[in-house]
């Protein structure tokens, strides 16, 4: 007897037909003569296709729920009368099915004549040869001829819309299965597509009888995938063919670690197309990991190393060796000049594990002290603590898939449609099933109103009011008697969780005595608290709109507290869930990229811990922690910090008080840049050693759910080196040996050090497809759902969390509140979406403010802005948005002409120094030209980008000897 | 030549301090942050906030200052 009913031992490469069943009740059917056990609830389609019997099929896909129109996979069974669609069909008990006899073939071949007799008969040179669903089922039901002839009314001269950048339509293709529309609605939750008129007539329209690009399509590529024609296809495969092989990888853009199969011709990626086997994404994909790969062989990549003695000098096109002893030289030189501890480094949050663990073990190791930060400093940092504190690791506590158990979801200060758009549409999904939405954002969001979702509360906070907000939501469930309290009894300390209470209960801390402070109306406020505490499940989601503010890290812990309050950690469909922004911001946390902690999260003063680093690297290491991020900035400006080594990251464009961090940078005797473009940073710099894409290197990711995905090379490094063999060199040219041979070995010193990763390995990860940390002896197979018996602190830690108001508050020179923020097209500073068609979607970054604020200021749509704070001043286009709330307004930093982030401050969290980008007290006047800082800029990158060009022509002359 | 450095870690020390004096007990909230301090900050900023407590620390909180002084010890 097969029975198949264990998700593990799917084939992803295989289409199901429907989605499997989740239930425990098993039954058994006859297909074919057959025996076949079920999870009560499979389609026979799904049934027969897992003992490898496989019905024809169109209008089934196993993401799509059953649809029975194209009627293809029609079967008998025993008893029942006519010829039932498989796909519709439940198996049920003692059922005996037929999928092949001469009375269905017939039916099938009628059926199949019926679509060919509208369809071009292009085949060989059609994009889809090769693959193409319609032409395998008229091949499988024997199609030999159509009697109907092709002069009759038909579609073959539908037009075609090329608007979007990625994939073009041809309706003259299409079998109107209806797969596209289904996936639009049902997988990605956007509604864009719809079967518009009746009959013959029916055709997939985009909005209402728009080009994709005017329609509400956000580009996600489910439609594409879906169509089993070439309808829908993309116009990398038009123009080069169909790939011949392909290799699983993981994305390198949000923290969802979607992942892909990169479909190959030789080493060009033809197309990305999501993996269905991808535990984070399951099949789904983005605008941005789907189609806006391109960057990785744009020709502004730099593929040489290059070294200067000044940024006010030309680059040399160097060898890797002479760039890297010259490097060492500096860096060794600055360190004899003004000690061990005046130079330091940034470690990637972009690249793999493997590569931040090397590039903190050469700071700790080869530089000699702890002077390490990565760009989760100015993102993540007070996850970080925050929930360290309170429960004891810093780290996420569910899947994603965990959402799909979730009755109540809060989303705090993150925008998962445009941030993290796969894991978005989950949470859109459980939404349409009926689970209740809490919004907690200054903006509004897409989530708060969108195609079948809507918010049953959208808390329109005023920035820099978290703390008090989630205080107030607290003291409601205490005052109200909403607490869970034999979760509390059991699971957390009682004298923290006694002098919390104290506290909290204060009146002070209530919605009416808050509500001027956030704005939230204290009804409001108290409806929230009882929908999240007394849904059985009730999950809380956040971004950077909770970290990124002066009070952070209590932000954070008061999240912490609310779901410990009420019960709501340890199993699934609760918690408490960072939504991390890039691809490795968990991983590079996790592998000791921060100056206080080594991999693991172990601190370096620990002397047992530092024991067994220095064993292992054969060093003896400093037990105190290092410069964070600003503090760099800081001693850098006062002369005591002058070398600084810099991976993957864009520090002159990403971190607040632009003119601060750039007087900064140009105070550096050495400045090494690590990166696959010159990226603003990369223009302060002396050394330029080319990174490696993601395409280019072996490796793993860490995904805001702990997950460790597999990276895999598609691809020969452009510049010859994958980055942790660049940062190998270097450990090695200052004298510190490292000698891996591959990233699977730096996994497994990671592994033997940091005890949450002991029981990882790449050849675990290869057999179990990925892994959630922790993953050790206790939970080999890794750990899902975190603190399900117990907290790493034992018990769970109410911390208190008083509301300090930020020093930042709007005044008469500075009335309105800036907050910055993302959108879904552009990934952070933009260096890879900017380097894509993705640019056709925002190809500049806009201010966009509430109507009435424009109005009061003559301002008009499109106008020039000047935007001023007290750090600085930028020109932007104005937008006006009722999105807004009025005296709020709100840019992205994608681009880095617009400055943003010469106007945000050197605010930020007590705890972390995380910054305040999302609160800038502001004024915005209409100008009429850029800001003094955008005319310097002009000048400066143009400077840079010549001395580029004079490398380039100079290399050029050498090699043609002129 | 202006210092940076230490305008930074004043202000972070009173920010720290300012987040920490909730509990009730100024010796306990003392402790705290010291150990804050001790646990993040690195060797050279605990020197120069030391040395600024020694010369006065005009503009330290009082829960900064006595949390420095305990940090130093």
């Amino acid at each position: 007897m097969l029975q198949y009913f264990n998700p593990k031992q799917q084939d992803f490469d295989k289409d199901y037909g429907t989605p499997a069943s989740v239930s425990e009740n098993l039954i058994t059917l006859e297909i074919d003569g057959v025996s076949i056990t079920v999870p009560e609830g499979t389609s026979v389609l799904r049934a027969a296709a897992e003992a490898d019997i496989n019905i024809p099929k169109l209008c089934a896909s196993d993401n799509l729920e059953a649809f029975g129109s194209c009627r293809i996979c029609a079967v008998e069974i025993e008893g029942r009368r006519g010829t039932p669609a498989s796909c519709t069909t439940p198996a049920e008990a003692g059922m005996k099915v037929t999928t092949q006899n001469k009375r269905l073939g017939k039916l099938r071949r009628n059926i199949m004549e019926l679509y060919i007799s509208d369809h071009p008969l292009d085949c060989l040179t059609c994009p889809a040869n090769g693959n193409c669903e319609l032409q395998d089922v008229a091949g499988e039901v024997g199609l030999r001829e159509v009697r109907y002839g092709f002069s009759g009314e038909n579609h073959l001269q539908a037009e075609k819309d090329h608007s979007n950048p990625y994939f073009s339509f041809d309706p003259s293709k299409c079998i109107v299965c209806s797969r596209c529309v289904r996936a639009c609605s049902e997988v990605q939750g956007t509604f864009a597509l719809t079967i518009d008129g009746r009959g013959f007539d029916s055709k997939v329209s985009p909005g209402q009888n728009q080009d994709f690009l005017d329609s509400e399509c956000v580009s996600c590529g489910a439609c594409v995938q879906a169509c089993p024609t070439s309808t829908l296809m993309e116009k990398s495969v038009i123009e080069i063919g169909q790939p011949e092989h392909s290799v699983v990888t993981t994305c390198a853009y949000c923290g969802v670690g979607c992942q892909f199969k990169a479909e190959m011709k030789g080493s060009e990626v033809i197309r990305m197309v999501p993996y269905k086997g991808g535990q984070a994404n399951h099949g789904h994909s983005c605008v941005k990991g789907r189609f806006a790969f391109g960057y990785a062989t744009h020709e502004d990549r730099i593929t040489k190393p290059m070294i200067r003695d000044s940024i006010d000098q030309p680059w040399q096109e160097v060898s890797w060796d002479e760039a890297l002893s010259f490097a060492a030289s500096k860096l060794r030189g600055i360190q004899d000049k003004y000690g061990r501890e005046s130079i330091g480094g940034i470690t990637s949050s972009r690249c793999t594990n493997e590569e931040t663990y090397l590039v903190q073990k050469l700071i700790r190791a080869a530089f000699g002290n702890n002077n390490t930060d990565t760009c989760a400093r100015v993102c993540h940092s007070p996850t970080g603590y925050g929930l360290k504190t309170t429960l004891g690791e810093s780290a996420g506590t569910q899947t994603f898939d965990s959402v799909m158990h979730a009755d109540a979801i809060m989303v705090i200060g993150a925008n998962p449609t445009d941030a993290h758009p796969v894991f978005g549409s989950l949470l859109k999904k459980r939404l349409r099933q009926g689970a209740k939405l809490i919004v907690a954002d200054p903006r509004r969001i897409d989530l708060v109103k969108s195609p079948h979702v809507e918010t049953n509360h959208h808390l329109t906070l005023r920035p820099g009011s978290n703390v008090a907000f989630i205080n107030a939501m607290a003291h409601v469930i205490m005052d109200e008697g909403l607490e869970d309290q034999a979760f509390i009894a059991e699971r957390c300390e009682t004298e923290a969780f006694n002098a919390w209470r104290n506290f909290i209960s204060e009146k002070r801390h209530s919605p009416e005595n808050t509500e001027s402070i956030t704005g939230i109306p204290a009804a409001e406020l108290r409806s929230a608290a009882r929908i999240y505490a007394n849904a059985k499940n009730a999950a809380i989601y956040y971004g950077l709109g909770v970290t990124e503010h002066s009070q952070g890290s209590s932000m954070v812990m008061g999240i912490a507290n609310l779901a410990l309050a009420t019960g709501n950690i340890g199993r699934e469909g609760v918690g408490v869930n960072p939504l991390r922004g890039q691809n490795n911001v968990q991983g590079s946390c996790d592998m000791g990229s921060f100056p206080h902690e080594l991999p693991g999260y172990q601190h370096v003063s620990d002397d047992i811990v530092r024991a067994r680093f220095e064993s292992a690297w054969g060093v003896t290491l400093d037990n105190e922690p290092g410069l964070r991020i600003p503090n760099m900035f800081d001693a850098a400006l006062d002369g005591t910090y002058k070398g600084m080594y810099c991976q993957g990251e864009d520090i002159a464009q990403s971190d607040p008080n632009t003119n601060h961090v750039q007087a900064a940078l140009r105070s550096l005797e050495c400045l090494v840049v690590q990166d696959i473009f010159l990226n603003e940073t990369a223009k302060f710099a002396h050394v330029f050693l080319p990174g490696s894409s993601f395409l280019e290197k072996d490796g793993t990711f860490t995904n805001a759910e702990r997950r460790i995905n597999r990276v895999r090379k598609v691809m020969p490094p452009l510049a010859g080196l994958q980055d942790w063999e660049a940062t190998q060199a270097l450990s090695n040219a200052l004298g510190y040996p490292m000698n891996y041979s591959h990233p699977s070995e730096i996994m497994d010193e990671i592994a033997q050090l940091a005890p949450t990763f002991s029981n990882v390995s790449y050849e675990r990860l290869d057999q179990l497809g990925s892994i959630q940390w922790p993953c050790n002896e206790l939970a080999p197979d890794g750990t899902p759902t975190m603190h399900e018996e117990s907290f790493p602190i034992g018990k769970g830690h109410f911390a208190i969390t008083e509301y300090v108001a930020t020093e930042e508050r709007s005044t008469r020179k500075y009335p309105l509140l800036l907050t910055t923020g993302r959108i879904l097209s552009q990934y952070n500073v933009g260096a890879q979406t900017r380097r894509t068609e993705n640019q056709i979607w925002h190809d500049d970054d806009v201010l966009e403010l509430h109507p009435q604020d424009a109005e009061d200021r003559g301002i008009n749509n499109g106008d020039w802005v000047g935007i001023a704070s007290r750090a600085g001043e930028t020109v932007m286009r104005a937008k006006l948005s009722g999105r807004m709330q009025p005296g709020v307004v709100y840019t992205t930093f994608h681009h880095p002409h617009s400055g943003a982030n010469v106007v945000t401050t050197d605010n930020s969290d007590w705890a972390t120094n995380c910054p305040e980008y999302k609160v800038t007290a502001v004024q915005a006047v209409k100008v009429t030209e850029p800001s003094d800082w955008q005319q310097r800029y002009r000048e400066f990158n143009q400077k840079q980008l010549g001395y580029l060009d004079k490398a380039r022509l100079n290399q050029e002359s050498v090699v043609t000897g002129k | 030549m202006a210092n940076h450095q230490l305008t930074s870690l004043i202000r972070m020390a009173n920010q720290i301090a300012a987040n920490n004096t909730h509990i009730g007990d100024e010796t306990a909230e003392a402790e705290m942050i010291a150990n804050h301090l001790t646990k993040f900050w690195a060797r050279s900023m605990k020197q120069q906030i030391a040395e600024y407590l020694n010369q006065g620390g005009d503009e330290l909180s009082p829960i900064a200052r006595k949390a420095i002084g305990i940090m130093s010890r």
